[in-house]
């Protein structure tokens, strides 16, 4: 099977090496705007892999790949599903989000799926989300909170969202909040703990809403530091890390068991862009794979009726999934 | 009469205890949320995840 990438960053480097270790793939095209990024990726890679500049999909691909910047890649995800072609994609940013749920029509047309945001927040938290769901009645309430960033793209997009409007689902409307807000405590898995959470450009709720019909409130925070928040309205103030090496993610799901009032609490320590790519790669390989039929149309990975084999998948590589007990 | 600096230390002494007791009433009568006292977090087995239940 043929794989085109696009982006060869800190997450994409590592979903090109995830899917090179499958058998099924039999070559990955890898496509960055850097010359140097994309021939050292290809180049690492051995014999299955070419890189290119061309942001041609090629009716032989029967996968597309995105991890671009945000902002790039709904023009990509465009076009591969006018080529009739699957594609997956990470972005994180909310007006990308809300642009790639709105060409829904257009991939159910084409029968094929487009998946959005399959990433560490979205997408590993819409899944655990998910198997919160499957243990309860009904579900009424999702709060999802991270901290920590992938690469560099990723540090840019988390300083952005700080200074962004939020989008809050409350009592069944959208709700516009300031970005930077709401301070919450939330415990992440150790070792990094508790940290103050607040709201932000976090497009978690537009993915989770659709798929979890009933539920009144679905709120996403990001941890932040009193520096963060005084300088998320200025430019970054020095060059982002090449990679944030600690993150974690925090998924509450809040409903009713019988008539029992149940909370569950999910979460993962890890390197975010490592998770990301796993998280990415799983998911593409898992659409490749003809038993699990993917459905057409665009969505989060909380919509994928075939999720807890995904997730299973995602374990396998890797990812130590955690719940909280206590009161 | 008093003098001001009277006046002026009675009013933060008075400013101060008003302070106390709403902090005092909030303390005891707030019903904000309260942090995990026990418990803690715990790695999802494969197998549980295997058999997780679905409603």
């Amino acid at each position: 099977m043929r794989v085109v990438l696009f982006g060869a960053g800190a997450t994409g480097a590592r979903i090109a090496r995830i899917l090179n270790s499958d058998e099924r793939i039999t070559s990955i095209r890898v496509t960055d705007s850097s010359a140097a990024r994309r021939v050292e990726v290809a180049s690492s890679l051995g014999l299955k892999a070419t890189s290119s500049n061309s942001s041609d999909i090629g009716k032989a691909t029967d996968l597309v790949v995105v991890a671009t910047p945000m902002g790039s890649q709904i023009g990509l995800a465009r076009k591969a599903i006018q080529a009739g072609t699957p594609v997956v994609t990470t972005t994180c940013e909310t007006t990308e989000v809300q642009a790639l749920l709105s060409i829904r029509e257009e991939a159910q047309f084409q029968n094929v799926p487009l998946i959005v945001s399959a990433g560490f927040m979205p997408g590993l938290t819409c899944l655990l989300a998910r198997l919160g769901a499957d243990k309860l009645s009904y579900v009424d309430e999702i709060h999802v909170a991270k901290f920590g960033t992938g690469g560099p793209a990723c540090a840019r997009q988390h300083h952005k969202a700080l200074s962004s409007s939020a989008i809050d689902w409350r009592d069944g409307r959208w709700v516009r909040r300031i970005g930077g807000s709401g301070r919450e405590l939330c415990w992440f898995p150790e070792p990094v703990g508790g940290l103050d959470c607040y709201r932000g450009g976090l497009p978690d709720a537009l993915l989770l809403v659709p798929e979890f019909s009933g539920v009144c409130r679905v709120t996403a925070r990001m941890a932040a530091t009193r520096r963060d928040r005084f300088t998320a309205f200025l430019p970054m103030l020095r060059r982002p890390h090449p990679e944030g090496l600690v993150g974690a993610i925090r998924v509450e799901v809040r409903g009713w068991k019988g008539t029992e009032r149940r909370v569950l609490m999910f979460g993962v320590q890890c390197c975010p862009a490592e998770v990301t790519a796993i998280v990415a790669a799983s998911t593409a390989l898992h659409i490749l794979d003809a038993d699990n039929e993917v459905e057409a149309g665009a969505r989060g990975l909380a919509g994928i009726r075939s999720h807890r084999r995904l997730l299973l998948s995602i374990v396998g590589r890797g990812v130590w999934l955690e719940c909280f007990e206590g009161a | 009469m008093e003098s001001g600096v009277v006046i002026f230390m009675r009013r933060i002494l008075i400013a101060i205890m008003a302070g106390l007791l709403v902090a005092l009433v909030i303390r005891v009568r707030g019903r904000g949320g309260v942090p995990p006292q026990i418990g803690g977090w715990r790695k999802l087995k494969d197998d549980e995840l295997r058999n997780w239940p679905v409603n």
